[in-house]
């Protein structure tokens, strides 16, 4: 017999805010807006982290993706566009989004429902900084250093594709 | 005080020179005058090939279970891997030759400033002068380097990792061509786009399978399944996702749609590199998985497998019959030719994989080797690609147009070709293993992708050449190299293809 804790009700309740936001995403027809409302889903998943005890992941997670990207996307919509209001050239069919999403959401959802209503999930372990720390440098070392070379293929790239001389 | 796994130095060397090269190489792009770069950055980054290529001769053969996985279970350097990094530095060694260049064109197949407006002044200028972009040797290397590590991968999040590390490169490298650029953009657009969500679908399968087994690396997801703990749906549907995205990178129907717009849009050496490495690391990946991470299933995926490989190879013969150009028409080959490679995979055990082992250098260096030859056919707006402009080409140039006709003849599968040896040893191997339907598949689609590759044949030496044929230009030093190389290596394995075989034979063997 398992009891429903707070934290239970918290996770599920802050769960359907990242979901209601992540509609909103894709949904409004204001660019603008829809990164904010990504401001909002990005965050809830922090607190659903933080709930699950893995506080250094929720912080990560607040720093890069609300943080960084978010902003970077608002730049970016910013600096090619910067669009006022709604943005009427995005009106696209909806079934075909609704389909796919709506099919993969709820196939998704019967899957987990369906294998960790036998199994259970055993608590997941502390996500300290400390935890993940010996994690990336111990055993995913290696790993861990091919990102950052990635990290520099990308940048190598991006200044290939976006370079042009400045005389002439 | 955290401290390092123990690292088999010896055995990372080669993805620590490539790395280490490909870092340096950036370097390089900044302190050597433009001049001097392109000629430093190809003798360099040959330079590290060479190097990584030593150190896996050095250790193949004295690979044992005791010293196969190292860095922190990470990698695994076992016999199989060495044997795929082997091929895969051959096949870009030899693909670099064409990257390196100069003499077709000034400045080579890469545009210098991508970013200037297709069509503009400035761009008819820098078609016609500019020195070319560099950084393309430094992005290959990272490229080449992701698929060595993919390879030799022991866990799906190396894996994932070593995929985006490969892949990323590479959209880049396709957006760099000089000539119709317009296309070469929109290829590398439509890569970069269907790439990343293949990546996405790949992940979500790591995820899936980390609830099953809880661990990622293979010899628990192996044990797991053999025990068969937990629910096996969340298994199946994980490996469903995972092979999603290793099929889109094979390039295997139905997730085969970029295939032509990409193959034609890059810039040729790309393309060959593409054509040769990518499918030769894919496809390691793909056998890792199957043989060391998910054997525990008793191959239940044989028959969804089955039928992708027998719908690729139909999809890739049919509508490459309806071609009208060489580099899509090679494209669609590459999708026929990722179904035979399946084909191989399915048949399993030690024939299985020696067959695919021996199929990926065959094919590999036979169509490095045609798309260096459609660099030379030329006219005033670069390559002339396009079916029609090839008729009455055996009339201006007899020497290129027969190695093409040899070249296709290896592609169809004619005895005496590396490309008969190759579907020889894969058809015979899915006998062998049970999976004579699919044999009876193959063989259909190789009839009817005859077909195409010979119309080709038939038109370059039966037409007369017109107004429009374009001259074949002399190659330089390079490209002769690297359509020497790739011709007499489809010559030499269909001839006597004996030691590879056996090379391939005892590579067949991995390490849990």
């Amino acid at each position: 017999m398992t009891v429903i804790t707070l934290a239970d009700i918290m996770f599920g309740a802050v769960g359907l805010v990242a979901v209601g936001a992540a509609l909103a995403v894709v949904s409004t027809s204001h660019l603008v807006r829809a990164g904010l409302w990504l401001v909002v889903t990005l965050g809830a998943i922090a607190v659903e982290f933080l709930l699950l005890r893995a506080e250094f992941v929720a912080w990560v997670q607040v720093l890069i993706y609300v943080g960084a990207i978010v902003v970077l996307l608002l730049f970016a919509v910013m600096l090619t566009k910067a669009p006022i209001g709604r943005s009427t050239d995005l009106d696209r069919p909806i079934w075909p989004a609704l389909l796919v999403g709506a099919g993969s959401g709820l196939g998704l959802a019967t899957l987990f429902a369906w294998v960790y209503a036998s199994d259970g999930i055993s608590a997941p372990p502390v996500g300290s900084a400390e935890k993940l720390g010996q994690n990336i440098f111990r055993d995913w070392v290696l790993p861990f250093e091919v990102l950052s070379v990635l990290l520099l293929a990308a940048l190598v790239g991006a200044i290939v594709l976006s370079k042009k001389d400045a005389k002439s | 005080m955290v401290k390092l796994p123990p690292m088999d130095y010896a055995a990372i060397m080669p993805l620590l020179i490539l790395f280490g090269a490909a870092c340096l190489g950036v370097l390089i792009e900044a302190f050597v005058p433009r001049r001097a770069r392109n000629i430093t950055q190809l003798l360099f980054s040959l330079a590290a090939v060479i190097a990584a290529m030593v150190f896996v001769v050095k250790r193949a053969g004295n690979v044992t279970a005791a010293n196969a996985i190292t860095a922190g279970g990470a990698i695994t350097i076992d016999k199989a891997a060495l044997f795929l990094q082997g091929s895969l530095l051959v096949l870009a060694f030899v693909s670099l030759l064409i990257f390196g260049e100069r003499t077709l064109e000034q400045g080579g197949a890469f545009v210098a400033q991508a970013a200037v407006t297709v069509g503009s002044e400035k761009d008819k200028e820098q078609a016609a002068k500019s020195l070319g972009s560099t950084e393309v040797y430094p992005l290959a290397l990272f490229s080449l380097a992701g698929m060595l590590l993919f390879v030799a991968a022991n866990d799906l999040l190396t894996m994932f990792v070593a995929l985006e590390v490969f892949s990323l490169p590479l959209y880049l490298l396709c957006a760099l061509a000089r000539r119709k650029r317009l296309l070469s953009q929109e290829a590398a657009l439509k890569y970069f786009l269907l790439g990343a969500y293949a990546s996405a679908f790949f992940l979500f399968g790591v995820a899936l399978v980390y609830g099953y087994a809880k661990a990622v690396d293979f010899a628990s997801i192996h044990t797991a399944a053999a025990v068969g703990a937990g629910n096996i749906t969340l298994l199946i549907t994980g490996l469903g996702l995972l092979a999603i995205g290793l099929l889109f990178k094979v390039a295997a129907a139905p997730f085969h749609v970029w295939t032509p717009d990409v193959y034609q849009g890059a810039p040729t050496p790309v393309t060959a590199f593409m054509a040769a490495c990518t499918k030769a690391a894919a496809f390691g990946g793909l056998i890792r998985v199957l043989y060391v991470g998910f054997d525990g299933l008793g191959w239940q995926f044989t028959p969804v497998l089955g039928a992708i490989a027998a719908l690729t190879v139909m999809v890739g013969a049919v509508l490459a019959v309806t071609q009208t150009d060489l580099k899509r028409l090679l494209a669609y080959s590459s999708v026929a030719n990722a179904g035979y490679l399946l084909i191989g995979v399915l048949a399993g055990g030690q024939l299985g994989l020696q067959s695919v082992l021996f199929y990926l250098v065959a094919y590999g260096l036979t169509v490095i080797a045609a798309f260096a030859l459609i660099t030379l056919v030329r006219d005033a707006d670069g390559e002339a690609t396009h079916l029609s402009r090839w008729a009455g080409l055996g009339a201006r140039s007899p020497l290129f147009a027969g190695i093409f006709t040899f070249l296709l003849l290896a592609f169809a599968g004619i005895p005496l070709t590396s490309g008969f040896m190759a579907k020889l040893s894969v058809f015979g191997a899915a006998v062998d293993g049970g999976q004579t339907w699919l044999v009876i598949f193959g063989v259909i689609s190789s009839i009817i992708l005859a077909f195409p590759y010979l119309r080709v044949v038939v038109m370059m030496w039966l037409s007369e050449p017109g107004e429009s044929t374009p001259s074949v230009s002399l190659p330089g030093v390079l490209t002769s190299t690297a359509l020497g190389v790739g011709t007499i290596a489809t010559l030499v394995l269909g001839v006597a293809p004996g030691l590879l075989l056996d090379l391939a034979d005892k590579a067949a063997a991995f390490i849990r």
